[in-house]
């Protein structure tokens, strides 16, 4: 009788899953092509934009839910100055040149209850999914397939927000404030970076008397530095800082309007940008091109290196979680008018005072995800 | 698993390709936030002109 044993190490060139790292780049390719034929060079750069940001949010496994946790359950405070330094890297350019060029504009945002909700609400889905607006992203074309159904149920909330966001900014609020309406481009880039300079000593501090480490690891690091320097490339080629959710509430309400719902009667979608978005194509949306290209681009990078989605589905409860994180942060998302991307990131990046409530909201919200992480089947940390 | 990305993936090609060609030509790509009175990344309008 013989016995076949498995080499012990495979090459790395045999663990390649070509099949999916060609229909990713040829995916890319035909959307590339798309655009160009209608002259808008901008929109292809967008796309592999989006796919770089793809591939370095997967190979650098840079995640804000997991920061966050690590934060608040262990004072493990890494991965959160790591996000701040990638915040200010990017303000350095969003603040000055918003203020400053004409076709250019920051991520601002009303202040109110609806942010404050939609940030808490979003903040319990994270920690449910395990993954933001971005990381739904990156898991989704990495190949996990419980986050293709916490994508779906974004989606899902995402709609339901937009229908609800209207009764809830009806709650009042104030216009946004942006630093540099009150101090100029410089200045208002010179408050910018006090703030995030404020914010990190705060969290250094917290780690510190937690006994928690302040060093991210060198790739999360390295991470921060090619994530930052992509976002300024989407800043400069879409006119405003990288935003991920209203891309899914567009996808949404396109599938809504395919299954026979009309959505045009509801307010949110009597609103300019919405109205044109939801008749436009996809591809002249600027969120869906680079949620579409960071799909891809995590696709790519991950058939690249080991064989694609060949992982068992996890347990029903966990598939709950990410069904329930999912379809909360879709809803929080529209309240809030972001995720830790288009609201965290590029609001504190755009030196609007909303990306700072809406951080302290969804880290709020994140205690409670996490409390809630064990119903289900999922580790605290 | 890889079959339902199989399936995810062509149906998600399809509807693009198919939402492209049927959609108006597209100018330059937008975001909500480009149309007058935008307050917000979604396009809601600001509180004072509510």
């Amino acid at each position: 009788m013989t016995t076949v044993t498995a080499p012990a190490f495979e090459p790395v060139a045999a663990r390649r899953d070509w099949l999916f790292v060609a229909a990713a780049v040829l995916a890319t390719a035909l959307m590339v092509a798309l655009v160009l034929i209608d002259d808008q060079p901008a929109s292809a750069a967008l796309l592999v934009l989006g796919f770089g940001l793809g591939a370095a949010f997967l190979k650098a496994e840079f995640s804000f839910t997991a920061s966050w946790r690590r934060f608040l359950v262990r004072g493990e405070a890494g991965g959160l100055l790591a996000i701040l330094l990638l915040i200010a890297i990017t303000a350095v350019f969003v603040v000055p040149v918003a203020a400053s060029w004409p076709h250019y504009g920051g991520s601002i945002a009303p202040i109110g209850a609806s942010l404050i909700i939609g940030s808490f609400v979003f903040g319990i889905g994270m920690q449910l999914a395990n993954a933001c607006g971005s990381g739904t992203l990156y898991t989704v074309g990495g190949g996990s397939g419980r986050m293709l159904l916490a994508l779906a149920f974004f989606i899902i909330g995402s709609v339901l927000g937009s229908i609800s966001l209207p009764t809830f900014l009806n709650l009042g609020g104030l216009d946004p404030v942006l630093a540099s309406d009150y101090f100029g481009p410089w200045g208002g880039l010179a408050v910018t970076l006090v703030s995030i300079g404020i914010a990190a000593l705060g969290v250094f501090a917290v780690a510190r008397g937690r006994g928690g480490g302040t060093v991210p690891r060198r790739g999360f690091l390295i991470g921060a530095f090619v994530i930052a320097a992509l976002m300024v490339g989407v800043f400069f080629a879409g006119g405003h800082p990288w935003s991920v959710t209203f891309g899914y509430t567009v996808w949404g309400a396109k599938l809504a309007s395919l299954a026979g719902f009309d959505l045009s009667r509801f307010e949110f979608w009597q609103w300019a940008g919405p109205k044109h978005a939801l008749s436009d194509s996809l591809l002249g949306d600027t969120a869906s091109l680079t949620n579409l290209g960071m799909i891809f681009g995590a696709m790519a990078a991950a058939a690249f290196s080991a064989p694609f989605a060949r992982g068992p589905w996890p347990p029903v409860r966990s598939l709950l979680a990410a069904a329930l994180g999912g379809l909360l942060m879709g809803w929080g998302a529209r309240l809030g008018f972001g995720c830790n991307i288009g609201a965290f990131v590029g609001g504190v990046a755009s030196g609007s005072l909303h990306g700072w409530i809406w951080f302290i909201a969804a880290l709020g919200g994140c205690t409670i995800g996490i409390k809630l992480r064990p119903w289900f089947g999922l580790a605290v940390e | 698993m890889r079959l339902a990305y199989v399936i995810v993936f062509l149906i998600g090609m399809a509807a693009i390709l198919s939402d492209h060609l049927a959609s108006p030509s597209i100018g330059r790509a937008v975001s909500p936030q480009d149309f007058a009175g935008a307050c917000a990344p979604c396009g809601a309008p600001c509180p004072s002109k509510k």
